[in-house]
């Protein structure tokens, strides 16, 4: 048996009514998934703890560095220009973690379908398959941005840490960031679909934001060839800019090479992303392989 | 018509063992299975490992961290963070695996046909971490020899002292893995609360720096885990490092750790293990 594809035929426009019907599809498919959230309430036990209990192995780490008389942390200074370690800290492992969460979560949405044995059975639906990604990014979205402010708050009750900046910009740049996180979640789902076991792959991602973008280091430190590497990855922008605008009052001119790049990247890998998703679905369907486990 | 019996078959102490080196086998076999897993093992303590190089370099001048040394008595910070995360390794093979391999056996539903064998259950639990502690060894080596190279790892001790000072704190490990892997019968599931635990726990018991180091109110949560002792006796053996007690009465505080966590252990599973069965709910996950 084959699916039907939702696919406009050349020439064909998608009516007013199409186009509402999409939306409708793409909030009952997020409500689904809002219901799992809700269904296993021990998701806010982790967006409580996990905030705090992160970062302080690097913040811990650091504090023995610096030595009981500060002069590890006086070098760091020189050597950095920064002299607030905490916050620094504190921003580099909350961006790792959101790019974590959401390789586990939004890279494995469809995989789950497939566990669960409903992927086949929805793929059938007369709707826009993309929705079916698209829904649990907007679910995703919504408990990352609670868990940053959660992590925010925490870091100033239990680490001291200030930011200082302007919080405007600090939305602004977690909303440019977004297209690029969400981006590479999407085209990792569409990989995980095929490749089935992805554990290694997530590990692997992940590992390259820990090594290249600095999570508690100033990539400066990094030899000539790391540094260059690391310039093509977003998360590297999204560190360096979240760090100035939070804790070093940085205004949006002096920001506005980060966004741009940033910008540049959301386009890249949400473009990379539906590619993906489109090729995986073409695969799978003639594989006859999308309800396969 | 002659009536054909089939003697019981006889449990001495060399069925034991052929059940613990069974156990053992597949779980090498399973292993093998996936290649993938192996590379990934040898990787994931590198990833971890180089944001942190990269920290230590930026408190250091020409590699030598003299603020931490006035709390650990070494300067050499990444050799005392490659000692933690070896000991973790191992740490977390006893400490958790016997669990989780009972609720991998849960959820494959082999658990229930395990149970009814003749083999004596803390039998199957030991074998389950047979395979994993000869992987640890061999993935530690090479973590060892790829992190020296790439960033160096000089021990000025005595390795077998240190290699001996371990023994106690792993078997002593072995109570605790079974009392867990006892709580993962009754709950059937513990996993993020076990994430957060463990995470937690390599946190205060010092893998990644000495206990001096801690601010004074955290100081007491390091200083109650027994795995910071264990730890720290390790260190001081291998890297001379600056050990919060004597190194004689911290080994010796492992082996009375040792021989009380075993005890317990082997207790608490029984009592989990026989009301778990009353209940009908081994085969359930």
């Amino acid at each position: 048996m084959t699916t039907t594809s939702r696919a406009l035929a050349p020439g064909q426009v998608r009516t007013a009514e199409g186009v509402l019907g999409e939306w409708g599809a793409l909030l009952a498919v997020a409500r689904k998934e809002w219901l799992y959230v809700r269904r296993y309430p021990s998701w806010v036990i982790s967006l409580l703890i996990w905030p705090v209990i992160f970062p302080l192995a690097y913040i811990l780490s650091a504090r023995a560095l610096s030595g009981p008389d500060q002069s590890g942390l006086a070098l760091f200074i020189a050597r950095t220009g920064i002299s607030d370690y905490l916050g620094f800290i504190a921003i580099g492992t909350t961006v790792w973690m959101w790019q974590n969460v959401v390789l586990w979560g939004v890279g494995f949405a469809l995989r789950n379908e497939q566990w669960r044995g409903t992927l086949e059975t929805n793929w059938m639906a007369p709707t826009w398959r993309f929705t079916f990604l698209l829904g649990p990014s907007l679910v995703h979205l919504a408990q990352m941005l609670i868990f940053m402010l959660v992590s925010a708050i925490e870091f100033g009750v239990f680490f001291g840490v200030r930011f200082n900046g302007n919080p405007l910009l600090v939305i602004l740049l977690i909303a440019v960031s977004a297209p690029s996180v969400y981006g590479l979640g999407i085209a990792f789902a569409s990989v995980v679909v095929w490749l089935k076991e992805a554990h290694n792959f997530v590990q692997m991602v992940r590992g390259l934001v820990m090594i290249f973008c600095g999570i508690s280091f100033p990539i400066a430190l990094l030899p000539g060839w790391m540094q260059e590497v690391a310039v093509f990855l977003p998360q590297t922008y999204m560190m360096r800019a979240i760090r100035s605008a939070a804790l070093a009052n940085a205004t949006l001119s002096d920001l506005m090479p980060d966004i741009i790049a940033l910008l540049g990247f959301g386009a890249f890998f949400l473009a990379a992303g539906y590619i993906l998703f489109q090729w995986t679905e073409r695969r799978a369907r003639r594989a006859g392989a999308i309800g396969q486990y | 018509m002659a009536v054909k019996t089939f003697p019981l078959p006889v449990i001495t102490w060399r069925t034991h063992l052929n059940a613990l080196l069974m156990v053992a086998k597949k779980d090498w076999q399973h292993f093998w299975r996936y290649p993938l897993n192996a590379f990934s093992s040898l990787l994931h303590p590198l990833i971890w490992l180089t944001p942190v190089y990269f920290m230590g370099q930026a408190f250091s001048v020409d590699g030598k961290a003299h603020g931490f040394a006035a709390y650990s008595g070494t300067t050499d910070y990444i050799s005392f963070v490659l000692v933690g995360m070896v000991l973790n390794n191992y740490v977390n093979t006893v400490f958790w695996n016997i669990g989780f391999a009972m609720k991998w056996d849960m959820d494959s539903g082999v658990l229930e046909s395990n149970w009814l064998t003749p083999a004596a259950r803390p039998i199957l639990l030991i074998g389950r971490t047979l395979t994993s502690l000869l992987v640890t060894t061999l993935l530690s080596a090479a973590l060892l020899l790829v992190a020296g190279l790439l960033f160096g790892f000089r021990p000025t001790g005595d390795v077998l002292a240190a290699a001996l000072a371990m023994l106690p704190l792993l078997i002593g490990l072995y109570g605790f893995g079974i009392a867990f892997a006892a709580l993962v019968l009754l709950m059937r599931d513990a996993n993020s609360v076990v994430d957060m635990t463990s995470y937690l726990v390599s946190v205060f018991s010092g893998q990644q720096f000495p206990a001096q180091s801690l601010p004074r109110w955290l100081m007491p949560v390091s200083l109650i885990l027994p795995l910071t002792y264990g730890y720290d006796a390790v260190r001081g053996l291998l890297l001379n490092t600056r050990t919060l007690l004597p190194i004689p009465v911290e080994v010796g505080m492992m082996t009375i750790f040792m021989g009380l966590m075993i005890w317990l252990g082997l207790r608490v599973f029984n009592q989990i293990e026989r009301k778990v069965r009353q209940r009908g709910t081994l085969g359930q996950h």
